[in-house]
């Protein structure tokens, strides 16, 4: 069996791979959670269950796809251990604004709360797609669902995040 | 394929539509309008997830890690890095010190070694001691805190640390004032027994342990208010 993250060589090797993937399987993470915090506990466990297990890996080519799956279970384990409250959206963004860069544009700021106030079905396939760059058929098969599901929940995404950001509705656009 | 059909496809992948999709684009002055701007609006939300990363510890030599590890949750982060040749590969990988769970913990341990500081008691501890030891961590009161008993400059995850206890109407609380320690957000927490508190101050915060919530709350309204981070 190939093991290309086997020995110290493979060791170094993961490292870097998990070194470039980490920003994005933060990000992927604090938009699970909308919590910075969480996002941070959930990587960090992530990242040490996926050290231990680097050597069951047999493709090279599939780890950020195995690390996200990892990041997912590790926030719906964190999750149901905690049971975060309920936080009003407004507070979740207002909690972010001073870590936001000044230079960020006033239309970035209106996007991220408007995802932010998505529900998790729509917005984690969003975060998948865009973020992570994952076509629809990964982003089903890592969901459970079907790719009609997947590509009916962008299209929903999109459309709601276009509505508020002040978009008007267009002739003959329907729900799907 | 129709402006409807066409509309809900590129709804769901502005980037890849598919062939049939931009053949209709290309044909359909609307539609096309409408992909244009699907996909600048997919520009802005991949700016909007973007968010700020928290950058890992820097690589500290194995050692120093290890000669502050006292916990279970700490030594099996360390142990980890230990098992690496130099401790640098996993340690790199790693945020801080650990999650807030493991700073709560490392709090409660740190108060409990000093235990018999956590009495209720009338007499105040020397407010040129205090003032020495929150100067020391480039923190200086600018107002009441309430009745301060007991001070002490602490050694606490590799850094030096005011560590006080604090009078409430209810008992004492401890308060350890944490520069490195980054608290971005005030939690609470109940760790053996005690309830606590991680509040934001400063550019790092305070960690807050006493008997119940009500009397952390007051401590941690009363104290913070009352320092002042300088440098």
């Amino acid at each position: 069996m190939n093991a290309p993250f086997a020995g110290k060589h493979g060791e170094t090797a993961f490292a870097r791979l998990c070194e470039e993937l980490r920003p994005d399987l933060f990000r992927f993470a604090f938009w699970l959670a909308r919590d910075r915090h969480v996002a941070e506990d959930v990587v960090q466990e992530a990242m040490l269950r996926a050290w231990r297990s680097r050597e069951s890996l047999d493709d090279s080519s599939s780890v950020k796809a195995w690390l996200l799956t990892i990041v997912r279970r590790e926030h719906a384990r964190l999750y149901e251990r905690k049971r975060h409250e309920t936080v009003p959206v407004d507070d979740l963004v207002n909690d972010e604004s001073p870590e936001l860069a000044v230079s960020e544009r006033r239309e970035v700021l209106d996007m991220r709360r408007a995802i932010f106030a998505l529900e998790p079905d729509y917005r984690e396939p969003l975060v998948m797609q865009v973020l992570m760059g994952f076509t629809t058929d990964e982003i089903a098969r890592e969901l459970g669902l079907t790719q009609g599901a997947v590509l009916t929940r962008l299209f929903r995404a999109r459309q709601q995040l276009r509505r508020a950001m002040g978009a008007t509705g267009t002739a003959g656009e329907e729900d799907a | 394929m129709n402006c409807l059909e066409f509309r809900r496809a590129a709804g769901a992948e502005p980037m890849r539509p598919g062939v049939e999709a931009e053949r209709h684009a290309a044909d359909c002055a609307p539609c096309a309008a409408h992909l244009a701007e699907l996909r600048a609006m997919d520009d802005t939300i991949l700016a909007a997830l973007r968010v700020d990363v928290p950058v890992p510890a820097a690589a500290r030599p194995v050692a120093a890690r290890t000669a502050v590890a006292a916990l279970a949750d700490r030594r099996r982060w360390y142990a980890f890095a230990a098992s690496i040749a130099g401790g640098v590969i996993l340690g790199s990988l790693l945020w801080t010190s650990g999650t807030r769970a493991a700073l709560a913990r490392d709090a409660v341990a740190h108060m409990q070694h000093e235990a018999a500081s956590m009495v209720k008691t009338g007499i105040p501890a020397d407010r040129g001691a205090v003032d020495d030891a929150l100067a020391r961590d480039g923190v200086r009161l600018r107002g009441d805190p309430g009745l301060v008993t007991y001070v002490m400059s602490c050694r606490f995850r590799g850094h030096t640390v005011p560590h006080l206890v604090v009078q409430t109407s209810g008992g004492p609380v401890t308060v350890l004032v944490l520069r490195d320690e980054r608290i971005r957000r005030t939690t609470k927490f109940h760790e053996q027994g005690y309830a606590g508190s991680l509040v934001r101050s400063g550019p790092g915060g305070l960690a807050i342990i006493g008997a119940t919530d009500a009397q952390v709350a007051e401590a941690a309204a009363r104290v913070n208010a009352a320092l002042e981070w300088v440098g």
